[in-house]
């Protein structure tokens, strides 16, 4: 990395100001070089980079658990600001979880997230000299129990993610029990307190379990012997490093940026050798040892694209004898279906993924970038700052392990709607060709036969309006995130009424596509936010719901409804939704431009759109 | 690391703490930006430098960070 830069920046205090650099600055870096970078970048205060940077997301994330842990500010620090993210940390005292989290609006108070680091030592420090497996048992027990319940009652009080971990298994546990049978019994035991605490998430939907068996598993050791018995930090910095790794990744999940669409190249990527030169019958992929590791990487790939996640091919080829190998080749695991949009052709690879990004609508921050060459990333990374860029080297061994050393597409809880969503973005590419087909606007709006139900949002609906909230950049109001704890609770308020708006037209259903979030107040109906996907605007989608959540207020007896705009880097484009509706501003603060609508004329809803609603809803 | 210059520029640059050749006498409830924190990753950063192991409750009883050099410097 450029550790030397990020040093004289820091000599130098420029690093508020060069604060957006950061993130590639650290590009790469290597364990002790992210640890270093994370020392100088907390010595930084938050403040003087908003100051410089206002837009910059923010983390504001509340510490606790069990043994020392001020080690873990510095690593979350440069782990977030990887993403661009800054880091607002409140650490507790040593060892107060158990009250901490018996305190929610106390201890949380309005932080993102709650990290409640635990270790073994809450275990092996309770266990008596000398100890037995019943003994082991027994504390395990009584400890997950403990957590269970602090989880519980704290999921229930607090808006924050609760972030909980397995606890690590080190060595010098089983091996202080001489006979194999008792070492066994005491590995179960272990492993079904660690199957409980991971099981919490299922029953909380604000509760995230990181399991560090797979971070161990990666040869990171979990103790540190001098730092454990002189410090009380039971688990050694390196480990907590890369727990602060996927932490990153969960807030850029949770701050609503994160990744969409693996954006491939082929050649020495997808598969061996190079499709011009070698020919279809050339390159390596399936039957031979490297091409079975080039077979083993599109099995990766296809698996996260199943969940949700974008796929496209970005190669420097021509585009007939590509499309013939995803068509034809035996040895592949990728097919064109698999892929939103293959572009092949000679162009700069930064030009086509702006224009794919356009293409998508979305931005091209939400791609991730894989190539094994230096000089296209080399090319991508000063181009294109917000792409992240996976290195793949000459290996196709280490593909897999490459992609999926980060988790850049992370996510809390999958919906159906993520299973759908790559077809329905193909869908989206045969609307298009569907358009170009015509020679207005308005008479494709009408061929395309577009159908509207806007209904009180259903239980098994509200993980997708919580996603909505939190992946929609552009048609986005306020951009106030809401996790699905936040959208439960204003669907079990009575006077909130949050709505989901499905869509469906001649080309295919287009599912759960938006969300308002509206809410009665006396005579007054505010509309707390309107959130619609990239994928969909501009259909008059938007307007017919609008006009009919008027309509309703009006009809239901309001005399008034109240919306807000609050502008963020990616919103503009909406910013005069309500006003082209009738509505009037009426005030503007830090929170936005406040709108008032008083019903006395209410607007045309679009003739092409078939709307119905269901503003009571039945609970299912 | 050879002279409690060298020391100073590497606490510097590896902690990002403010300390000079004047503050490097200053007992740790007097530094400003000190933390605990910083002792366990100095700790880190000297064995690296100087490749030779130190005494954590040595290091945990220094009062300063110019105790913490000669702790460093004399092993």
């Amino acid at each position: 990395m450029s550790a030397d830069e990020l040093t004289s920046l820091h000599r130098s205090g420029r690093v508020p100001a060069e604060f957006p650099r950061v993130p590639r600055l650290l590009d790469g870096a290597t364990p002790d070089e992210l640890a270093r970078a994370g020392r100088l970048l907390a010595a930084v205060d938050p403040g003087e980079v908003l100051r410089e940077h206002p837009g910059t997301p923010v983390l504001k994330a509340a510490v606790t658990g069990h043994g020392t842990l001020s080690g873990l500010v510095p690593s979350l620090t440069a782990e977030l600001a990887r993403h661009g993210t800054l880091l607002r940390p409140a650490a507790s005292d040593f060892d107060s979880y158990v009250f901490d989290l018996s305190d929610p609006e106390g201890f949380a108070g309005d932080a993102d997230v709650v990290l409640c680091v635990l270790d073994h030592d809450i275990v092996t420090g309770e266990l008596p000299v000398p100890w037995k497996v019943t003994d082991l048992e027994r504390v395990l027990a009584e400890k997950v129990s403990l957590v269970a319940g602090l989880a519980g009652r704290f999921a229930a009080a607090s808006r924050a993610t609760l972030v909980l971990n397995t606890l690590p298994l080190p060595r010098s546990v089983p091996a202080q029990l001489v006979d194999h049978r008792s070492r066994a019994l005491a590995g179960a035991a272990w492993r079904e307190a660690n199957a409980r605490l991971l099981r919490l998430t299922a029953e909380h939907s604000g509760v995230v379990v990181i399991d560090l068996d797979p971070l161990t598993a990666e040869g990171v050791p979990v103790t540190d012997p001098r730092l454990g018995v002189y410090a009380k930090a039971h688990l050694a910095p390196g480990l907590l490093a890369a727990y602060a790794r996927e932490v990153g990744h969960l807030a850029r999940h949770l701050t609503g940026r994160g990744k969409k669409c693996l954006v491939l190249d082929l050649d020495d990527t997808v598969w061996g050798g190079i499709l011009g030169e070698d020919g279809a019958e050339g390159i390596e992929v399936g039957h031979s040892p490297r091409g079975e590791a080039f077979t083993a990487f599109q099995r990766v790939a296809k698996q996260i694209t199943a969940q949700g996640v974008l796929l496209a091919a970005v190669s420097k080829n021509d585009l007939e004898p590509v499309r013939e190998v995803l068509r034809d080749h035996p040895g592949m695991v990728l097919r064109e279906e698999d892929f939103v949009r293959v572009v092949a052709n000679w162009r700069p690879k930064h030009d086509n993924l702006r224009e794919l990004a356009a293409d998508l609508n979305i931005g091209v921050d939400a791609f991730v970038f894989a190539d094994d060459s230096p000089y296209e990333r080399g090319l991508v990374r000063r181009e294109l700052p917000g792409v992240a860029v996976v290195d793949l080297d000459r290996e196709p061994a280490g593909h897999p392990g490459a992609l999926l050393a980060d988790g850049w597409f992370d996510t809390v809880e999958l919906s159906d709607e993520d299973h759908a969503r790559p077809a329905r973005y193909r869908q989206e590419m045969a609307r298009r060709d569907f358009l170009e087909s015509f020679d207005s606007i308005e008479e494709y709006l009408r061929e395309l036969g577009v159908t509207v139900r806007m209904a009180r949002a259903a239980s098994r609906e509200l993980p997708r309006l919580s996603q909505i909230t939190l992946r929609t950049n552009q048609f986005n109001l306020t951009t106030r995130r809401l996790r699905q704890a936040d959208v439960e609770a204003l669907a079990a308020d009575p006077r909130a009424f949050p709505l989901a708006v499905h869509a469906s037209d001649r080309m295919g259903d287009n599912g759960v596509v938006g969300a308002v979030f509206a809410r009665r107040d006396g005579g007054t109906v505010h509309i707390d936010n309107f959130l619609l996907s990239c994928r969909v605007f501009s259909r008059g989608i938007e307007q017919a719901c609008l006009a009919a959540l008027l309509r309703h207020a009006k009809d239901t007896g309001a005399a008034e409804v109240r919306a807000s705009y609050r502008p963020s880097a990616k919103n503009g484009k909406v910013a005069d939704f309500y006003p082209r509706s009738g509505f009037v501003p009426v005030a503007e603060d830090e929170d936005g431009t406040h709108f008032r609508h008083d019903l006395a004329e209410l607007p045309e809803p679009p003739e092409h759109v078939r709307l119905t609603t269901d503003f009571e809803g039945t609970p299912s | 690391m050879r002279s409690i210059d060298d020391f100073v520029a590497l606490v510097r640059d590896e902690l990002g703490l403010p300390v000079t050749s004047e503050t490097v006498g200053t007992g740790f409830d007097e530094l400003p930006g000190w933390d605990s924190v910083h002792l366990l990753a100095l700790m880190v950063v000297l064995e690296r430098e100087t490749s030779r192991p130190i005494s954590l409750p040595d290091l945990l009883e220094a009062p300063s960070l110019a105790g913490i050099y000669e702790l460093a410097a004399g092993a």
